[in-house]
């Protein structure tokens, strides 16, 4: 129990960064590559301690995370649309 | 009589099928939310006009303190898990109960949130602040699906705890309800930085 504890306070301290860096107000795109940062790592704790991929076979590992890569990396720049998008070039506020 | 001979292949994975069956669902779901957080994401940049909405007090904090507790919800199904598979029974259902608990007062502070907005004049097609009325229809889609969730899974939780009081269930339920509840946990790991804390005016 104490690993998971430990995760957990690691899961708060990141929560902590990331409103720290949103109220230090950096730009919208630096802003978001780093809020998907901190998501990203957070993610990676969750599914590997919490939800215990870390303890299962490679195979099943490897599967489970590629499926979601393959479809999320597939809707983010192979739809037509997310070209038609970033050529509009607009900027965030 | 000739006896059925009973072939059965080992699991290629080495996990159970139940456990199988819910990664998959999670595979699914997770692709059903990049997608609506993808959309949001093309909706909110596509929007010159677009409207920040939360202040820091109340919105934010109140988002704060719902990550907190269903971060902390995620320890205890884990705690029930554990309790399970040791054989301690009471002590699982105590931990079950109180991710139920915490369940219903992320549902809860979200709510009050939602019924907040909606008094200011938000709704999923209506912008108060003048801007896209976009920005509503994102927001209450994204976090009502997650919102969704978390009401379907306290639901789950207390099914799967009464069947395992019962003995109708046993520690591997509890183990494939907490990996959807971490699941939902993770989820809003990205809903809160992305749909919150991008927004804050």
């Amino acid at each position: 129990m104490k690993r998971y504890v430990i995760v957990w306070l690691g899961l708060l301290a990141i929560v902590a960064m990331e409103v720290a860096v949103t109220l230090a107000r950096p730009p919208a795109k630096l802003l978001l590559a780093g809020l998907l940062f901190f998501a990203l790592i957070e993610a990676g704790l969750g599914l590997l301690y919490f939800m215990h991929l870390k303890y299962e076979r490679r195979s099943f590992m490897w599967s489970v995370i590629l499926a979601v890569v393959i479809a999320v990396v597939l809707m983010d720049h192979f739809w037509l649309d997310a070209f038609r998008l970033l050529h509009q070039r607009l900027s965030a506020p | 009589m000739a006896e059925l001979a009973v072939v059965s292949e080992p699991s290629p994975f080495g996990v159970t099928s139940r456990k199988l069956g819910i990664w998959m669902f999670i595979v699914a779901d997770a692709a059903t939310f990049a997608a609506m957080l993808f959309a949001y994401g093309y909706v909110r940049v596509a929007n010159p006009d677009w409207t920040r909405p939360f202040a820091l007090w109340p919105t934010i904090a109140n988002g704060i303190l719902m990550t907190v507790v269903l971060l902390t919800s995620s320890l205890t199904v884990i705690a029930a898990v554990l309790a399970a598979q040791a054989g301690r029974k009471t002590s699982a259902l105590r931990w079950l109960g109180a991710t139920m608990l915490l369940g219903a007062l992320f549902a809860a502070l979200h709510l009050r949130e939602w019924i907040a907005m909606i008094g200011d004049g938000w709704r999923p097609f209506r912008n108060p602040l003048g801007g896209t009325p976009l920005v509503g229809a994102t927001f209450f889609s994204v976090t009502g699906l997650h919102l969704l969730h978390v009401i379907v899974g306290v639901i789950v939780i207390g099914v799967i705890a009464l069947g395992y009081r019962r003995e109708r269930f046993d520690p591997g339920h509890l183990e494939a309800i907490g990996l959807y509840w971490h699941f939902v946990d993770l989820v809003w790991m990205f809903v809160f930085p992305l749909v919150y804390l991008m927004n804050l005016r």
